[in-house]
């Protein structure tokens, strides 16, 4: 192992004690409380609970709306993100811009929560107007609305500051003005050009955001509906039921949520990976 | 140079695996052999009374409690904590937490075998309570120990029976509330009394009112349970399923029909009571509702009620109940945590509770058992301007169901009134 | 223009907070719990400790990641603190924690909190490491230069930025992080979001409002110290 991948490996080892194991010995551990074979109140090895959540629609319906959701915040905070990097470049950096920038970025989701609800309900601020002009409800709403534009306050600067980041990482401008020495358009520099370059380098943020969404618990707590609910809110529903003995289907609930946001990162990944690799 | 660097770098990964899952299964094992800790030892049956203030002497308790109330709160930190700091010698170290968070906490302890407990004290109402039994986790009988106890209305069967069933001294009551609707004299000039009241009112006023979908709202609807059931005697005693059955037919015929005048259309409820408080008070909502009927004296004084709100039970009745403390089972400090417990249903920390301007929670104590000092104290406590007097309301007052009935109504409610 | 309008809308949700808080109300609310000041200086310590170590192992570990033949499967393992639920990595961890001894106290915590920190810390970097970078490493080396003057002259520099977002975005990580404090601290380490965020769900929107801004406030003031201990290098540099 050459002498300067040393403290990288330390790294990662660090990582994979203090997070990983103990993550990987939780997740046996639920799948063994989901089963029946852990817990104060185990009934013994049993297919009972699993059988049971998974014919349950409530639960394919939470996942689904999740992946909505998810889908709907990072589509959407992409779109305004790469907007604004992409207008706003010069002025990021050092400039006041970026200090502004980083105050949404200080909302954590139950406080985000708060602001939107206090503000887009009927009889909120904005909610009014909206409420008088006939527009649809913002919050509680069954297209889940209001959950998008709470997390849409606090990913839009994120990724605007991120985007901005890789772009001078990534060099964009000097290959962009390569490509335009090279007669490309203003258009084919962005498609070709500006837009791969900032998604590939943030591309993993990206997905961390959607998995993140995903699981999200405050946000839709309070900004959404009692059905569909996201998956993270049946979840913590289930666990705390008044019936102690229903227990293990919250960690049915929690393992296949497991299961699919790893199975879709594993998914997404593939494609868009990049000859990294080489170790020489 | 390349091939060096390719067989170097699987090698390095591969050795990174294997000694992962070496960690993984070493972990799995070394917990598997479960290493029993004893819980320390707590017997203070030959103790007396004297004895149990002494070892209680310089020790720190931790308590949960629900801490969403600045006043509930300034009480507990600004009355009781330093009276047992000043009088016992005892730290008392307030934490937030409530109902399943407290639940799954200890769940865990045990779980894990932990010997010692991070918590001494629980606050707690019926829920909390049978589950927290169920797994073993509170400790007692000990009521019959405290010297204050003799001063608990025992004979009052809202504080004798916690949802239907003895508590046995494994709980201590600690205060009682009743439910009651809220309302702006301001906006309501008559609110609704009866059932057939409040269906008209829905009508004329679509989308001013509605309920949380959880514990005050449930509450809200058992009692309607109870009186579509024909009164208490029909629900009282032990679950019963066919009961339950006819009669939640009946609740949720009644609510879908006027689901429809509910706030959004009654396709979504309100996430928690504070939620609907919040509806209310920015003017969505023409009613709210609150387990304490002190409650709207309180958030008058805080600020957040109008001075024209006012508190009312309807005629169908609402719940009446105690809420309790309890001590945890595997605590290191029971002696400390029995003194704390003591104080809190002494006549004077239960007087200061009871004033409006601090928390208004009706008191456990037999007022007419107390010395006629204490007695006077109580009818001295100023009136209530904004929540019916207790007097008022006793007559309308519905004892708790089964805790089954109420599992029930919160699936019931999801899959017969939400999902329709 | 754009940056106005852009900025306007960036402070709206603070100014609303600020407002709807009552500013009247600040100094009876930090009279009503003596206990606010001590958890903020330990909120602030654990926080910084956490995004210090999360954003170094970020640096290193995500580099490892970066230029690994097997790339993509250990970056999917980073992943893994945010693809496990909180039900399972609430209790479940809390039942390890208790086993080996963790609960209860600020080690454990900050652990526990290291456990999200770290792997956004990795996820975050290895997207930054790339072929560039690499052939930067290899130019020094050729030049002669030792391994502590490569990473202190040449990667730490270039990083700057991205280590300065990776600490904030850390930072936030650590100082938000509620359920999975309480369990582990078994309601004994109390941070400050811990005391505040009972009354982010309570009637008073007021109370509501104020605890937002005791959340908010710190948070802003190191993000804003950070940048400014960063503009203040890169000038020394230039």
């Amino acid at each position: 192992m050459s002498w300067r991948d040393r403290p990288a490996l330390a790294g990662f080892a660090l990582y994979l004690a203090v997070a990983l194991l103990p993550l990987a010995a939780s997740l046996v551990y639920g799948g063994l409380y989901s089963l029946g074979i852990a817990g104060l109140l185990a009934p013994g090895a049993t297919l009972a609970y699993w059988s049971r959540t998974l014919s349950s629609p409530e639960l394919w319906s939470a996942l689904a709306y999740s992946v909505y959701i998810a889908a709907a915040v990072v589509g959407l905070a992409v779109a305004l993100a790469l907007t604004l990097a992409l207008l706003l470049r010069d002025r990021l950096g050092a400039g006041w811009l970026s200090g502004v920038l980083l105050l949404p970025m200080a909302l954590p989701g139950a406080v985000a929560g708060f602001v939107i609800f206090q503000t887009l309900t009927a009889a909120g601020v904005v909610g009014r107007w909206v409420a008088a002009a006939g527009l649809p409800a913002l919050t509680n709403d069954r297209p889940g609305l209001g959950i998008i534009l709470a997390h849409l306050l606090t990913a839009v600067p994120f990724f605007t500051l991120l985007f901005a980041q890789v772009a001078d990482s990534e060099r964009l401008t000097e290959f962009t003005a390569l490509a335009r020495t090279l007669g490309a358009g203003r258009v084919q520099r962005l498609r070709r050009v500006a837009l791969p370059l900032m998604l590939r380098g943030a591309s993993s943020s990206i997905w961390l955001v959607f998995v993140v969404v995903m699981g999200s618990y405050e946000i839709p707590l309070l900004l959404g509906r009692q059905t569909p609910e996201m998956i993270s809110v049946l979840a913590l529903r289930k666990y705390a039921m008044y019936d102690l003995t229903q227990k293990p289907e919250a960690f049915v609930v929690a393992i296949l949520y497991t299961l699919v946001t790893a199975g879709l990162v594993t998914l997404v990944m593939a494609p868009g990976d990049r000859k990294g690799g080489r170790a020489a | 140079m390349r091939g060096a660097g390719a067989v170097t770098g699987r090698g390095q990964a591969g050795k990174a695996a294997v000694a992962a899952v070496l960690a993984v299964a070493s972990l799995a094992a070394a917990l598997a052999a479960a290493c029993r800790g004893a819980a320390p030892s707590q017997d203070l049956s030959a103790l007396g009374w004297e004895e149990i203030a002494v070892r209680a002497r310089g020790s720190t308790l931790t308590m949960t409690m629900w801490q969403g109330d600045p006043y509930i709160n300034a009480y507990m930190n600004g009355y009781v904590v330093p009276a047992l700091k000043r009088d016992h010698d005892i730290t008392l170290k307030l934490v937030g937490g409530q109902g399943s968070q407290i639940t799954a906490m200890l769940m865990t302890e045990i779980e894990a075998d932990q010997a010692a407990s991070a918590i001494d004290m629980v606050w707690i109402n019926g829920e909390t309570f049978f589950q927290l039994r169920r797994i073993g986790a509170l400790y007692g009988p000990f009521t019959d120990r405290l010297p204050n106890a003799r001063y608990i209305d025992l004979d009052d069967p809202f504080i004798r029976y916690d949802f239907q069933q003895e508590i046995h001294g494994y709980e201590c009551p600690w205060g009682n509330v009743q439910l009651c609707l809220i309302y702006d004299t301001g906006r309501v000039s008559r609110p609704p009394m009866t059932r057939e009241e409040l269906a008209l009112w829905v009508s004329d006023h679509p989308g001013r009112f509605t309920f949380d979908n959880a514990f005050t709202g449930m509450t809200f609807l058992k009692a309607m349970l109870i009186d579509l059931a024909g009164g208490e005697a029909e629900l009282a005693g032990p679950f019963d399923e066919r009961r339950y059955i006819e009669c939640s037919t009946r609740l949720w015929d009644y609510i879908n029909g006027i689901k429809r005048f509910f706030w959004k259309q009654g396709e979504t409820f309100p996430v928690s009571v504070a939620q609907l408080h919040q509806l209310f008070v920015g003017g969505e909502v023409d009613f709210t509702m609150s387990n304490n009927d002190g409650e709207v004296d309180n958030k008058v004084l805080q600020g957040l009620f109008p001075d024209t709100a006012r508190a009312y039970v309807p005629s169908w009745g609402s719940i009446q109940n105690s809420h309790y403390v309890g001590i945890v089972s595997r605590s290191a400090h029971v002696a400390a945590a029995l003194v704390a417990v003591n104080f809190l249903i002494s006549p004077e920390a239960q007087l200061e509770k009871m004033k409006p301007q601090v928390w208004g929670d009706g008191t456990v104590l037999a007022v007419d058992k107390l010395p006629p000092v204490w007695q006077a104290r109580f009818k001295e406590l100023p009136l209530r301007r904004h929540a019916p007097q207790r007097s008022e309301i006793q007559a309308r007052a519905l004892r708790e169901l089964d805790p089954q009935y109420m599992i029930r109504l919160y699936e019931d409610f999801r899959s017969h009134v939400v999902a329709r | 223009m754009a940056a106005l309008g852009v900025g306007a809308a960036c402070l709206l949700p603070i100014l609303f907070l600020v407002i709807r808080s009552e500013p009247g109300r600040w100094a009876a609310f930090w009279r009503a719990d003596p206990g606010l000041t001590g958890s903020l200086a330990v909120s602030l310590a654990i926080s910084t400790m956490v995004a210090l170590m999360a954003t170094a192992v970020g640096w290193t570990a995500g580099r490892f990641v970066a230029y690994h033949r097997r790339r993509r499967a250990l970056l999917l393992l980073a992943y893994v603190p945010f693809v496990i639920s909180p039900v399972v990595a609430g209790v479940c961890l809390l039942y390890f924690y208790i086993r080996i001894g963790l609960s209860g106290g600020v080690t454990g915590v900050v652990a526990a909190q290291l456990l999200f920190a770290m792997g956004f810390a990795i996820v975050f970097f290895q997207g930054f490491w790339n072929e560039e970078k690499r052939a930067l490493e290899d130019l020094a080396r050729t030049l002669g230069s030792t391994p502590a003057q490569i990473y202190g002259r040449v990667l730490l520099p270039i990083s700057r930025p991205m280590l300065m977002l990776c600490f904030f975005q850390t930072f936030l990580v650590s100082w938000f992080q509620y359920g999975l404090t309480l369990l582990i601290g078994s309601g004994r380490v109390r941070t400050l979001p811990l005391k505040v965020y009972d009354y982010l769900g309570e009637a008073n929107v007021a109370y509501a409002a104020l605890g937002s801004c005791l959340l908010v406030a710190p948070a802003a003031a190191v993000l804003w110290g950070g940048r400014w201990l960063l503009a203040r290098g890169t000038r020394d540099v230039s």
